[in-house]
C-alpha cells in the first residue's frame, strides 16, 4: 500500500465574519490509518473538516491524492434535514446509489445493497422507515452508513459518536477499525472523546486555531493529565 | 385541434361529456390542467423541499412586471411570453446569485427582490392600462381559460416534456442537495448548477402556465401540493405522487367551478387546491400522524 498521504493540507488559513479562525495548519492523512483531530470547542476543527469538504473558503493548501474509487465519505455534526420532509431511510441512501429518481422506486438490487448496508450500522429494517421519526443517534448512524458504501478514499466524521450509545459506538469504532485496516480508507475524525482516540487513532492532532501538537497518540497525549485540556 | 374539440362538442350535445365540453376554450382549459397539474404539482415537493415558496411568489410579480414590459416593448398582451420569460430569468438568476453571494437570510433577499419587482411593475402597469383594456392585463393577473390557444398548448406539453427529462436526470442529485448541501458537495455534487438549473426550469414552468393560473396565484400551484400531500406521505415517492394528485383533482375541479359559476380558472383552482390541503390536514390529524417540526 502507498505511503504517500491521502489529503496533505499546508498553511491553511481560515477567516469567518473578520476573525481568524485557524492560522498556519498543516497535516497529512496516510492511506489505512485513522487520524483524530482533538481541542476544546470552538478551535476550528469542524471548520478544517469542511474546507477540505469545499464548504468554507480558506487560503493555503488542500490536496487529496485519490488513486482509487476516488470517493470522499463525509459524516456531518448534525444533518441539516428538514425533519418533515417526507423521505424514508432507504430513499436517502437511494439518492447517490441508483440513477433512476428516487421517487419512481427504488431498484431492487439496490434495496438489497441498502438493507445490507443498513444492518451493518445497527439499523436492520430501517429501510422503510421514514428519516423524520428516527432518532438522534439512528440519523447518526444513516449518515454513517451513506458515508462508507462503496469504501472512501477519505473518510471524513465530525464528532460521530454525539447521541450514540454504548453498543452503537463500539459498532462505529468497529466499522471505521475495519474500513482503514481492509479496504484502506484514511480517516479523519474530530472527537472529544478520549477512550475512543485511545482505542482507534494512529495519529493525534491537537488543534486550537493552530496545530498545537500532532504525533502518535503516546507522543500526543502522554498520560491522562495532558488529555485534560482538550479531551474530556 | 379544431376536429378534435368539434367531437368533443358533439359528444356533448349527446350528453356523454358535460356541457362545458361544447365550447372549444374550455377543452383546450382541461388540456391545460391535465398537463400543467402534473408539471407544476410534480415540481411542488422539490420547491418545498429546497424552500422556494416564497421564490415562486416573487417569479409570479415578476411575471406581472415582464407582462407590462413585453407590452411597452411592443408584445401583443396574448403573446408577451418575451417580456415575462426574459424578466423572470433575469429575476430568478439575480435572486439566486445574490442569496449565494450575501450574507441575509434567502428569504429577507427575496422579500427585497419582490418588493423591486412590484414597485416596478405598479409603475409600469399604469402606463401600460393608458394603452390596453385592463380586464386583458387581469386574464393574466389571475388567470382566464379564453386567452389560452393551441400554440400555448403546444408550448406548455413541449416545456412539460423537457422539464420532465432534466429533472429526471438530477432528481437525486437535486434532492441530497436539497436535504443536506454539505454531504451533497462531498458527494461531488456540483451545487451552485444544480440550484441554476432547477430555478430556470422552474421559471419557465410557471411562466406557460401563467394563462390558466395567473401571476398572482401561481406560488399557491407549486406549493399547496406539495403541502397537501406532505400532510400524509411517508416517503419521496407518496409525497411525488400525492402532489400530482392534489394538483390535477383541485386543477379539473376549479376548471369546472370556474366554467359553472364564472370566475377566473386561477381562483377557482387555487381553491380547490386549499379545499384538499384542509382534508389532508383534517385526516392527518385524525390518524394522529400530522408531522410538526422536530
Amino acid at each position: 500500500m502507498s505511503t504517500s498521504p491521502v489529503l496533505e493540507i499546508a498553511d491553511l488559513r481560515i477567516d469567518r465574519e473578520s476573525r481568524r479562525v485557524l492560522e498556519d495548519v498543516s497535516l497529512e492523512v496516510l492511506p489505512g490509518s485513522i487520524h483524530f483531530l482533538v481541542g476544546p470547542n470552538g478551535a476550528g476543527k469542524s471548520t478544517l473538516l469542511q474546507a477540505v469538504v469545499g464548504l468554507v473558503d480558506f487560503e493555503g493548501r488542500i490536496t487529496l491524492r485519490m488513486r482509487g474509487s476516488g470517493r470522499l465519505g463525509w459524516v456531518p455534526q448534525s444533518f441539516a434535514v428538514d425533519r418533515t420532509l417526507p423521505i424514508t431511510a432507504g430513499e436517502f441512501l437511494a439518492l447517490s446509489r441508483q440513477r433512476r429518481p428516487v421517487c419512481l422506486g427504488v431498484g431492487r438490487r439496490v434495496r438489497a445493497r441498502i438493507d445490507s448496508l443498513l444492518a451493518s450500522v445497527g439499523l436492520d429494517g430501517f429501510s422503510r422507515r421514514p428519516v423524520a421519526e428516527l432518532s438522534g443517534g439512528e440519523l447518526q448512524r444513516l449518515l454513517l452508513a451513506n458515508a462508507i458504501d462503496p469504501a472512501p478514499e477519505l473518510l471524513l466524521l465530525d464528532e460521530p459518536s454525539g447521541g450514540l450509545d454504548e453498543a452503537a459506538t463500539s459498532r462505529l469504532e468497529e466499522v471505521l477499525a475495519r474500513l482503514s485496516r481492509q479496504s484502506g480508507t484514511a480517516v479523519l475524525v474530530v472527537s472529544h472523546d478520549r477512550g475512543q482516540v485511545r482505542r482507534l487513532a494512529d495519529r493525534v492532532t491537537i488543534v486550537d486555531r493552530a496545530v498545537r501538537r500532532s504525533g502518535s497518540p503516546d507522543e500526543v497525549l502522554g498520560g491522562d493529565a495532558a488529555l485534560a485540556p482538550e479531551i474530556r | 385541434m379544431s376536429g378534435f374539440y368539434d367531437w368533443l362538442a358533439v359528444l356533448a350535445d349527446r350528453g356523454s361529456l358535460p356541457e362545458a365540453f361544447r365550447f372549444a376554450f374550455f377543452a383546450r382549459g382541461l388540456l391545460s390542467i391535465l398537463v400543467l397539474a402534473p408539471l407544476l404539482g410534480g415540481m411542488s415537493h422539490l420547491v418545498v423541499a429546497r424552500r422556494l415558496s416564497f421564490f415562486s411568489a416573487a417569479l409570479g410579480q415578476a411575471a406581472l412586471t415582464g407582462l407590462a414590459i413585453g407590452l411597452l416593448l411592443g408584445e401583443p398582451i396574448d403573446r408577451a411570453h418575451g417580456g415575462i420569460f426574459g424578466f423572470c430569468t433575469l429575476s430568478a438568476l439575480a435572486m439566486v446569485w445574490v442569496k449565494r453571494h450575501a450574507r441575509l437570510p434567502a428569504d429577507t433577499l427575496v422579500g427585497v427582490f419582490l418588493s423591486l419587482t412590484l414597485g416596478l411593475g405598479i409603475c409600469l402597469l399604469v402606463a401600460v392600462t393608458k394603452r390596453f383594456n385592463v380586464h386583458q392585463v387581469e386574464a393574466v393577473m389571475f388567470g382566464s381559460l379564453l386567452t389560452v390557444t393551441d400554440g400555448d398548448l403546444a408550448l406548455l406539453a413541449t416545456l412539460a416534456v423537457v422539464v420532465a427529462a432534466v429533472l429526471g436526470w438530477i432528481y437525486n442529485r437535486l434532492l441530497l442537495e436539497s436535504l443536506d448541501a454539505s454531504i451533497a458537495q462531498a458527494a461531488g455534487v456540483r451545487t451552485a448548477l444544480l440550484e441554476y438549473v432547477f430555478v430556470l426550469l422552474l421559471t419557465a414552468a410557471i411562466v406557460v402556465s401563467l394563462k390558466v393560473i395567473g401571476a398572482l396565484l401561481i406560488e399557491a400551484m407549486v406549493v399547496v401540493p406539495a403541502a397537501a400531500s406532505r400532510n400524509l406521505a411517508r416517503s419521496t415517492r407518496a409525497h411525488l405522487f400525492g402532489s400530482i394528485f392534489t394538483a390535477l383533482v383541485a386543477g379539473v375541479g376549479g376548471l369546472f367551478v370556474s366554467t359553472r359559476f364564472l370566475v377566473p380558472s386561477g381562483g377557482a383552482v387555487v381553491l380547490a387546491m386549499s379545499a384538499v390541503f384542509f382534508a389532508t390536514l383534517a385526516l392527518a390529524a385524525l390518524r394522529g400522524g400530522a408531522r410538526r417540526p422536530a
